[in-house]
This record gives C-alpha cells, sequence and structure tokens, in this order.
C-alpha cells in the first residue's frame, strides 16, 4: 500500500484527524483522536501484515493522555550495577531474555540481564496458557512461521536439558459444520506441502468424541496437530535464567532500564536504578516496553499496542476429564491474531480456558474483569459444554506485545549499531523462543566479534536440574530421597503436595527468589485449589526462618508488598 | 506392613472423636494428621465458645480440643502427626492408605476408614473478585492463622467481605488487636454467621454490617490499596452504578466453607452436591463400604459439639463394621431445606437412634419441619424460626414407619404460622 493509498483511507476514515508520512523509514502517524480503538484502527489501516516496514504510533490519544500510564518503576535504588561493563546487557527477563541469556552463554562473555519486576517472567511471560503450538495456520514469509517449526522442534531437547515437564498433549481446531470437511481436508494437504508438517489430519466427530469425549458432540470433525504441546511458561523462563546463571550470567531483578546515552548512533551508557552500566551490545527484550527502549537507543522504527488477554485456571478434577488442547474454529475470522483463546491441560494438570483479546492503551494494567471471564466462558462453552465455572479457581490477565504488523522483530539496529532487537513478541513467542534465542546468540557474537575475540565457553553446561517434584515420583524414589533429606517427607501444602525440602531448594536455587509468590512460581505451595489459604503462612514462616529475618520482612512479592505488619499486641 | 481396624484421616476435633469412640468400641485404631499438633483448625479457634452443648461450659478452641487429646493421650489409638496421607486404594481386606512423612514412604492396611478431612475455605476468585492480585488479601481462616498462631497482624484496616462466623470473630480479634475493621458486607439480605457471634463481635464493637453488599474489586498493586464494594441485586449480581471505593490495606473473605473431599472422590464416594461432602448413611458410612465421613468433610457445622458427635457415630461405626449388602432408601429434602444428613438409611443397619441434621434454605419463622413417607406424614415438629447459620438436630427413630426399600422419604418445611 501507497502511502497516498493509506492518506485516502485514512481520511476516509477520521477525516483529517490522522495523516501518515514516511520518516526514517517507518511509516509515521500523527494526529489526534478521542480513542485508543480509533488510535489503534488507525495504524492498523496503515499496516501491512508481516511487512518489516513498520508503523510507528505518534497520534495524540485523548482517552490515554486522560490517564498517563509511566511505566511502574520498583522502589529500589542503589550502586549494584555502578560501572558494570557487560559485553552484553539483556533487557527483560520473560522468556526472550532468559532464552538469549543461555543460549549466550555458550560464549565467554559478560552476561547482565536486567529486569524491572522482581522475578522473571512476571508478565507476559508468566501470563500466557503455555501452548506449544503446532505451527500451521501462519502465512509464510512471517518470522512467525519462519520460527515456529524450528521451536516447536527443539521443545523436547529443550525441557529436557532444563528439567522442565513438556509433553506433546496434541492440538484440535473443532469444526461444527461438515460442508466444511472437503474445503479443509484439501487445505490441510496444501499445509502439509506448504510447510512440511506431515502429521496434520482431518479427524471425524466421532473419533475427536472418542479422543476427547467432553468435547462438543456436535463438532463434525476436527483438525489434529499431535506436535503441540503444553508447557509451564513461567516454569520455562526460569529454567532459562537459571541455567544462564549457572553458566556465568548475571541475574539482576528490580531493575529498570531508565535511559540511555547514544552517541554517534551507538549506546554509550545505560542509566538504570542500580547505577550507570556501560554495554558493549544491548538487547532490547523488553515486551510491551520494546519500544520504549527503542526509543531511549535512539531506534525507534516500530510501535507496540498492547494486547490483554485473560485465561482462567480450572481445578485438576476439570483438568483430569480432558487431555489436550482443543478450539471452536471461529467463523468471524476478521481481525483475528490468535486462533482466539481454547481449552488446554496445562503442564500441571489444571485445565486452562482462555484468552480473549482486548486493545488497551495500559501496557501493566493486569487487573482482571468480569466480562473476560464471561467472554471467554461464552465462547468456550461451545467447545466443551461441560465447562463449569464453578471449578474456577483462579484467573489471570497478560499484556500480549504485538506490532501492528503483527510479527516479530528481530534484527540489529536500524540507525543504532550496538543493540539488537527481540521486539513484538507475542503468540507463538513462547513456542518461538527457543529458536529465536539461537538466532540471537549469532548475531550477537557477530557483532560482538567486530570489537573482540569471543571464545567458547568451556564450562558452559546446558543441563539444569530443577527441584524434584516429590509428587510424582514412585513410592520408593521419594522414599530415598526422603531418606536422605526428611524435609521432603513434611508436606506444607496440601493441594498440590508440595514439601518443606522442595521449598528450601526453591529458596537455594541459582536465582532466589525469596517471597511467597517467587516460591509459589517455582514449587507450587499456594497453586492448588486453597490458593494458599492453608500454606502460605507457613511458606512465609519457612522463608523468614531461612533468611532469618522477623516474618513481617517476607514479602508476597515486591519489596513493598507486605504480607503482615510486625508483631500483634 | 502395619494393620489397622479403623484409621482416621485427620486430627481435628471431628478426627479425634472418631479415633476415641472407635478405640472404645475395640478397634485397633490409627490417627492421621498432617500438621505437627493434633486439633486443626481449633488450635487458632483462641476465642471462647466451644463447648456449650457438650460440656455446658465456654471454652476456648485449642481448650475444647485438649479435652480430646488428653483423652488420646491416653493411649490405645497410634498417632501419626506430620503424616500426609497422598493415596488411598481399595484392598481384598480393606483399604491400602499409603502415607508420606519424615520417614519416608508408607503403605498402612486398613479394614476400615474414617474421613475426618474437614473443609477449606472458598477464595476471593471463587466469589468472582477481580482487580489486581496485591498482597493484604486472606481468607479469614488464613488471616486468624496470621494473627493467633504466628502473632502478626495482617492489617491495620480492613473491610470484612462475608458474614460468615470466622469473619465475624476476625472482625473482633482484628479489633482488639488494633486494627480498624471499616465494616462487614454481606451479598445475602440476611446474616451467615450465628446471631449470638452478629451481637458479640459486630455491635458490641460498633462495627457496621453491610447487607446486600459485596466486594467487586481489589485496587493496588503491591499491597492493597482499596476496594469497591457495590449493592447487589436479589441474585446477589452488583447493582451497575453503586460501586464505591473503600480504601484499606485488607480484604478479609469469610464465604463459605468447601468440605475438602478429594481422597473421598479418590475411593469413588459418591458426593451430595448439597453438602459438598460425600452422601451417608444413618452410620455416616458412605457409597464406598468401609468408608465413614464426619465432622466438616461431611457438611459444614456450626457448632464443634456437633462435629465432635458425628465424628463419635462414625468412629464407632466403623469400628462395629462388618460387610453387609445393602438396603438403602433415599431420604429426599426439598427444596425448602438446604440440605439433610444423612442423605440414605440402610434398612439393614439399625436406624432406631438416627442423628439427623439439617439447615434451612432462608430465614423462616413459624414453621414445621415434615417427615413423609409415601406421601402420608409420619413425624412433625415445629420450630418457631429456621435460620440457615444455624443447624438443626434431630434424633430419629426411623424404625418406627415401617420402611422398605421402595419407600419414598419425603423431609419439608412449610410455614405454618402456627398461633
Amino acid at each position: 500500500m501507497d502511502l497516498r493509498n493509506i492518506n485516502r483511507r485514512l481520511s476516509a476514515r477520521f477525516g483529517g484527524a490522522v495523516h501518515a508520512a514516511f520518516a526514517d523509514g517507518c511509516v509515521v502517524l500523527t494526529g489526534r483522536l478521542d480513542t485508543w480503538s480509533e488510535t489503534v484502527e488507525a495504524c492498523q489501516l496503515a499496516a501491512k501484515k508481516y511487512s518489516n516496514l513498520h508503523v510507528v504510533n505518534d497520534i495524540v490519544c485523548a482517552e490515554a493522555q486522560a490517564s498517563p500510564q509511566a511505566m511502574r518503576l520498583p522502589s529500589l535504588r542503589d550502586g549494584a550495577l555502578e560501572g558494570r561493563r557487560p559485553d552484553v546487557l539483556i533487557i527483560g527477563g520473560g522468556i526472550s531474555g532468559a532464552s538469549i541469556a543461555r543460549e549466550l552463554s555458550k560464549w565467554k562473555l559478560d552476561i547482565l540481564l536486567v529486569e524491572k519486576e522482581c522475578d522473571l517472567a512476571l508478565q507476559a511471560s508468566g501470563r500466557n496458557d503455555g501452548e506449544v503450538h503446532p505451527g500451521v495456520d501462519l502465512s509464510k514469509g512471517s518470522l512467525k512461521h519462519h520460527y515456529i517449526r524450528k521451536g516447536n522442534a527443539m521443545y523436547d531437547q529443550v525441557c529436557r536439558e532444563l528439567d522442565v515437564p513438556f509433553r506433546r498433549v496434541g492440538q484440535y481446531v473443532c469444526f461444527d459444520k461438515g460442508w466444511m470437511k472437503p474445503f479443509i481436508a484439501l487445505y490441510c494437504l496444501w499445509r502439509r506441502k506448504h510447510d512440511g508438517i506431515e502429521d496434520t489430519r482431518v479427524i471425524s466427530g466421532a473419533e475427536l468424541r472418542r479422543r476427547e469425549p467432553d468435547l462438543n458432540r456436535d463438532f463434525k470433525f476436527a483438525v489434529s496437530n499431535p506436535s503441540s504441546g503444553c508447557v509451564c511458561p513461567y516454569g520455562l523462563t526460569i529454567a532459562y535464567g537459571e541455567n544462564a546463571v549457572q553458566n556465568g550470567a548475571q541475574v539482576s531483578l528490580n531493575t529498570a532500564v531508565l535511559s540511555m546515552e547514544v552517541e554517534g548512533g551507538e549506546i554509550k551508557s545505560v542509566h538504570t536504578n542500580r547505577g550507570t552500566i556501560y554495554p558493549e551490545l544491548v538487547i532490547n527484550a523488553a515486551g510491551v516496553f520494546a519500544e520504549d527502549v527503542a526509543q531511549m537507543a535512539g531506534d525507534r522504527f516500530f510501535s507496540i499496542h498492547p494486547r490483554r488477554g485473560t485465561n482462567s485456571i480450572l481445578d485438576k478434577k476439570a483438568g483430569a476429564r480432558f487431555s489436550s488442547i482443543a478450539s471452536i474454529m471461529d467463523s468471524s475470522r476478521s481481525r483475528r491474531h490468535s486462533k482466539g483463546g481454547g481449552v488446554l491441560h496445562t503442564a500441571h494438570d489444571n485445565l486452562l480456558v482462555g484468552p480473549d483479546a482486548v486493545e488497551t492503551f495500559e501496557k501493566e494494567n493486569t487487573a482482571t474483569r468480569p466480562q473476560s471471564i464471561d467472554t471467554v466462558f461464552a465462547k468456550q462453552e461451545k467447545t466443551m459444554p461441560t465447562l463449569n465455572r464453578g471449578d474456577i479457581i483462579t484467573y489471570f490477565t497478560g499484556v500480549r506485545a504485538p506490532t501492528f504488523e503483527e510479527d516479530f522483530i528481530i534484527e540489529k539496529g536500524r540507525k543504532t549499531s550496538n543493540i539488537i532487537h527481540c521486539a513484538g513478541i507475542q503468540s507463538p513467542g513462547l513456542t518461538t523462543a527457543p529458536a529465536v534465542a539461537l538466532d540471537i546468540e549469532k548475531m550477537a557474537v557477530e557483532e560482538l566479534r567486530k570489537k573482540k575475540t569471543v571464545v567458547p565457553n568451556e564450562s558452559y553446561s546446558p543441563i539444569r536440574h530443577g527441584v524434584p517434584v516429590l509428587r510424582e515420583m514412585p513410592d520408593e524414589e521419594r522414599a530415598e530421597l526422603i531418606r536422605k533429606n526428611p524435609d521432603y517427607g513434611v508436606i506444607v501444602c496440601r493441594c498440590e503436595e508440595v514439601s518443606r525440602g522442595e521449598i528450601l531448594d526453591a529458596l537455594r536455587a541459582p536465582i532466589c527468589v525469596p517471597t511467597v509468590d517467587g516460591v509459589k512460581k517455582r514449587v507450587r505451595p499456594g497453586m492448588g485449589r486453597c490458593q494458599g489459604g492453608f500454606c502460605s503462612p507457613l511458606v512465609a514462616k519457612i522463608i523468614a526462618e531461612f533468611l532469618n529475618v522477623p516474618l513481617d520482612q517476607v514479602k508476597k512479592s515486591a519489596p513493598e508488598a507486605d504480607i503482615t505488619f510486625g508483631r500483634t499486641k | 506392613m502395619r494393620e489397622y481396624d479403623v484409621t482416621v484421616i485427620g486430627g481435628g476435633p471431628a478426627g479425634l472423636a472418631a479415633a476415641l469412640s472407635a478405640r472404645e468400641n475395640g478397634a485397633k485404631t490409627l490417627l492421621i494428621e498432617r500438621e505437627a499438633r493434633l486439633g486443626g483448625i481449633l488450635k487458632q479457634c483462641i476465642h471462647d465458645g466451644f463447648g456449650l452443648v457438650r460440656f455446658q461450659e465456654k471454652l476456648t478452641g485449642p481448650e475444647y480440643a485438649q479435652r480430646f487429646i488428653d483423652q488420646v493421650e491416653r493411649g490405645g489409638i497410634d498417632v501419626s502427626t506430620l503424616t500426609f496421607v497422598t493415596r488411598l486404594e481399595r484392598t481384598q481386606a480393606g483399604f491400602a492408605v499409603t502415607v508420606v512423612d519424615r520417614d519416608g514412604v508408607e503403605t498402612i492396611l486398613t479394614r476400615t476408614l474414617v474421613l475426618a478431612t474437614g473443609c477449606r475455605e472458598r477464595t476471593a476468585k471463587q466469589v468472582s473478585i477481580h482487580g489486581t492480585r496485591p498482597a493484604g488479601v486472606f481468607t479469614a481462616g488464613t488471616a486468624q492463622h496470621f494473627t493467633n498462631l504466628l502473632g502478626q497482624l495482617p492489617t491495620r484496616r480492613c473491610v470484612i467481605l462475608g458474614s460468615g462466623d470466622i469473619g465475624l470473630i476476625m472482625a473482633r480479634r482484628l479489633t482488639l488487636e488494633g486494627a480498624k475493621v471499616l465494616g462487614v458486607y454481606e451479598a445475602k439480605p440476611t446474616p451467615s454467621g450465628l446471631t449470638r457471634n452478629i451481637h458479640q463481635c459486630l455491635r458490641d464493637y460498633d462495627i457496621p454490617l453491610h447487607l446486600s453488599h459485596t466486594v467487586t474489586r481489589v485496587l493496588g498493586e503491591d499491597r492493597l490499596t482499596a476496594v469497591e464494594v457495590a449493592q447487589v441485586d436479589d441474585k446477589m449480581r452488583p447493582i451497575p452504578g453503586t460501586g464505591e471505593i473503600v480504601e484499606c490495606d485488607g480484604l478479609i473473605l469469610s464465604v463459605g466453607l468447601i468440605p475438602e473431599n478429594e481422597l473421598a472422590q479418590s475411593l469413588g464416594a459418591e458426593l451430595d452436591p448439597r453438602t459438598k461432602g460425600p452422601v451417608c448413611n444413618g452410620q455416616l458410612m458412605t457409597s464406598v463400604d468401609g468408608v465413614f465421613s464426619c465432622g466438616n468433610a461431611l457438611h459444614v457445622n456450626d457448632l464443634v459439639d456437633y462435629v465432635s458427635e458425628s465424628g463419635e457415630l462414625a468412629g464407632r461405626a466403623a469400628a462395629r463394621f462388618t460387610p453387609a449388602p445393602r438396603r438403602e432408601v433415599e431420604l429426599h429434602p426439598s427444596p425448602a431445606l438446604l440440605y439433610a444428613v444423612p442423605q440414605r438409611l440402610d434398612l439393614n443397619r439399625d436406624n432406631s437412634k438416627t442423628t439427623l441434621y439439617f439447615r434451612s434454605r432462608e430465614v423462616l419463622e413459624r414453621c414445621a419441619l415434615r417427615l413423609r413417607v409415601d406421601g402420608r406424614e409420619v413425624f412433625s415438629k415445629r420450630y418457631p424460626f429456621l435460620r440457615p447459620p444455624e443447624m438443626e438436630r434431630l434424633d430419629m427413630d426411623f424404625t418406627r414407619f415401617d420402611l422398605n426399600e421402595n419407600s419414598r422419604l419425603e423431609l419439608e418445611i412449610e410455614v405454618t404460622g402456627h398461633e
């Protein structure tokens, strides 16, 4: 679409309120609009899907201006990182940043990963459904398409190396209109040829019911993708991070990038709340803030439009009735950027329902809303009529970080030489992360070699041992571990059957996050049906004893998340 | 391999009573408790009012529990604390109970099981509270654990959602600890807790009770900063436009208890959707032969005295259990009843002194409980009032009614307006 065309359409839709212009190799939109949804619409109108000519949104949106959203910063101020000169500074401790850190740790490099939250995977990487996608249904030529099969295929090995549970449970896209079957069968054949995906099949309604009796009995057929799987997304992120740390990388939590000094197209220094850092190379894996980081680096050539999604987690009793991933084929396919949610048997044997997709200008607003649950259940009850809201044990909202082109940005800076962007990461970003990390590793090493020699890290080990999961062990193995460490025999969390020994192991892990939520994410006390009602005081007490601090110093998550206010009278 | 006649799972008031009565009835008895100390939730209930029915005395929770613990410690019952049941399986002669403790993994054989696993609290997400996920949102029992067992103040200024007894008790407790309790909000038009607690815990401390109101949203990123409260309609849905922000650092939830029956379900015990406990007969035996249920796992009780009573009944029945074919009739409660326990009667067992527990669905005045057999009224009892928070208890001699397995047994409440 040429610029004239874009402006004609913008003007037809918004009068003279918005205007598009080429600047610095981007399509820059300026003007004024009242609502965020109009702003998104304008940018989408100007954007070409999967193009690397990006839309940059400089529209002044009254709705967004009315409640300005400054990035939430950690309260911590110290000089812990002052004067650090890492070879690589990775900004963002989500799945992208953590996996890049791990792959780069194969090289003898000084790697520093900074994350503004108090743990890894606290934003989108910890707030998604954990599906490892099969890699059909993405247009050729996109980076998503380029990476998804590679990423999917890597999962067995990566999860084995990092000791993260992963199962290829299979995915079904279900259809209730029988007449569509021949067309979909043809489409599958074409996809097989086009994408080289051999295992995609059309299965009959009867076969679908045999495999998953709880799915809607009106489904006439389904597309089966056996290579789909489920992983614990934050578990994988933490595992990547821990392996990186084992191999010499440093992870600094509660560390936010505030600004950068850029000179002659090169980042000279990076200011954080914990001191100024002088990196050779910066990797932008900042999720919804990737545009902000690019801006700081003088290299803003894309825009992020945050998209919120809410998932519900249902009791394991509901999880036991269904073993895979399924969704109903949505006939209203316009403006779809994901398969529109579904039902999924999680890596921890719960049932997950969701997500929805709602455009928002609030990058960090992860508050849940009842309407999201209503929308998601109204839709997924068609997939699985036995869904029962009474089985919900929790729900959470995450914010995706798409560009208007709806593709990833994995490339070196366009104007700034020492930055690599890993931006626009949204679904299937979890699936692609292992493959993307390998490419970014290559790009980074190539870049660094322009300045210095880069040699392999001879003590690198890809193997990370997670905390043993005793509830899943045969009795003899469990008894043997308890003999060695009797704390493994003291159950603290009754719902998830987590022992004191496992909690202490989590606290002794390479990345220690001694908070109730930190322990919960690592070994699951409080993840069950009572949601920590019984165990949270016990976990807090174990943490206090481990840190040798008073109980009121133990936090739920961030340093300000007080659980109690000191001794009673 | 250790073998027992009766294995009781859960060392709270129900389990303690069950173990004692199993022993008294000659059974070789094992009591399993996952925590380090016996007493269950009573350990943290340091207020008084326990034991009025049973001992005609006002005891604190720990005092009440201690009376039973003392008897258990007199011997004759094997007690395993810090022991967690991971698995139950049927065997030819009964059940295999697999436990973990500091010594490892052990499988114990038992002829019968008494499940006294208590209940858990309903959480914020289970009552559709939305918003952020800050610290400062506690179920009442968790807040009580922090306050009474760990000596830590969980809030300085809080809102309590739900007028269940634990919520009311915590309103008073936190006030005494110097916290400001801004109000108790209850979605129902009537209180959920006992009348005596409304007086002793709220009125005496000038804590407002807002009926037909609920909390819809929590605010605050790290620690709670406020909640949104709203009025609800008669279907308990928030009425748009009535929302109001209340600044506070704590939200305490007392929004219901859910009997814990995952172990019962693992053996295939049928659950009653009304009680969320196992369907039991007059001996408190579940649908699985040799598996008994009691206390709050069977149905949520209002007074611990009744919890102990059901424990005793289950313990005795478990000790005396011999396999026999069942000849059961169902007891059908009318919609005016929230539930009735037991749900069935086994005509092959003694039903001459069956204890019936029930609750009405709504607050009713001047009404009568009627029992009908095949449409014929065989029993009635008048009540000046029935309130859902207050469980009713009744001893019945069902042998009087000449029941057979085809009898239709109906229990109903009728508002008589009797003079």
